[in-house]
């Protein structure tokens, strides 16, 4: 279906180098491992950038969440591609995952113990506040 | 593995619903709202799971994920309410300095992964390619699908994925397994000791008998605690 959306586009951009945008069209209308990879790769940023920059210390958690999916991402891109392509284990990118998921759930129900402790004796949640082991 | 037609609609509706919802989750001024934008992002991952085909992962992810950490974190936000920031009164960025530092660091770490994966995925498909062709692995991929049974509804068929990852979890991944097990069980402890007042570590008899003193001293309440003993 997406496939007879083609000649449309080309002839709505008739003056455009139509080999480059078909095959621009061709990309984006097959996503692949790239795609996968790309997406894996923004969301990660996203959660650094929020671990930087982001002052409430619930929110640097999620954040950490967000790291920990776009890592699983990758693993489970790249899981199907080596099904594909014929590999040994290709499964264990899936195993892979589940302990990152494991690990994900150990990590938020200490850290947010810590953050109960933390908030019953200092009453604040803002990192910068937080500088009790600061020199 | 190349996706096509309806899979790639959905990927592109549920990649581009995942940065989106990333993003609002780092922006977000209340922190409520940062969970749901945070809930949304991870389905929305869920989804592009069920499009590579680990079904089995993507259920996980929302039982998990969804269903247990992310109501855990909106429990400890509202035991933990901060009404500055809702009323828009705190700053909810650090000091401007260290942002810009953090975002420059960010914008070069997009620039080089982005880059690094347009200068190696040729290559690695170029590594791929000599080995198989994309005709013989949709043929495989076609031969795999005719071998399982069909469906009630007669309209899909009954992979054996779930059955793979069961296989591959016990057969070579059992020890992980079993530590995995072990770190749950210190996580649990380790909250319930993290998360407990001094008038709950008083009745179990669990403070230092100086500090006891001490605290009495400030609040009289807690000599009333009997010390439970079995």
């Amino acid at each position: 279906m997406l496939s007879s959306l083609i000649p449309i586009l080309a002839f709505l951009f008739q003056e455009a180098d139509r080999g480059r945008l078909a095959q621009t069209w061709q990309a984006a209308t097959h996503p692949d491992l790239s795609k996968f990879l790309v997406i894996g790769a923004l969301l990660f940023i996203i959660g650094v950038a929020g671990v930087l920059t982001r002052r409430n210390i619930i929110v640097i958690f999620m954040s950490i969440e967000l790291i920990l999916n776009a890592a699983n991402l990758n693993f489970i891109a790249f899981s199907r591609y080596l099904q594909e392509t014929g590999s040994v284990n290709a499964i264990a990118g899936q195993i892979f995952t589940v302990f990152v998921i494991v690990v994900a759930a150990a990590e938020a129900a200490i850290g947010l113990g810590i953050v109960i402790a933390l908030y019953r004796n200092k009453e604040t949640i803002w990192v910068d506040e937080i500088d009790l082991l600061k020199w | 593995m190349t996706l096509s037609g309806y899979e790639a609609l959905f990927f592109w509706i549920f990649a581009l619903a995942a940065i989106f919802a990333g993003l609002l989750t780092v922006m977000a001024r209340n922190a409520v709202h940062s969970a749901l934008f945070l809930i949304s992002s991870l389905v929305s991952v869920a989804a592009l799971f069920v499009l590579s085909g680990a079904e089995f992962i993507a259920g996980v992810q929302i039982l998990v994920y969804v269903g247990g950490v992310m109501v855990l974190f909106l429990f400890v936000i509202m035991l933990v309410n901060v009404g500055a920031e809702e009323r828009g009164r705190d700053e909810i960025f650090n000091k401007s300095k260290q942002v810009t530092a953090s975002l420059i660091f960010c914008f070069l770490l997009v620039g080089g992964v982005l880059y690094a994966v347009s200068e190696a995925y040729p290559a690695l498909q170029a590594l791929h390619q000599q080995r198989t062709t994309p005709e013989a692995i949709a043929a495989q991929k076609a031969a795999r699908e005719r071998s399982f049974p069909a469906g009630a509804t007669r309209t899909s068929r009954i992979t054996d994925d779930t059955e793979r990852v069961g296989n591959s979890l016990y057969r070579y991944a059992s020890l992980p397994f079993e530590i995995a097990s072990v770190l749950l069980l210190v996580a649990i402890i380790g909250s319930v000791m993290l998360a407990r007042t001094l008038k709950q570590e008083a009745s179990a008899d669990d403070v230092d008998p100086e500090t006891l003193q001490e605290e009495i001293a400030a609040d009289p309440e807690l000599a009333k605690l009997e010390p439970r003993t079995e």
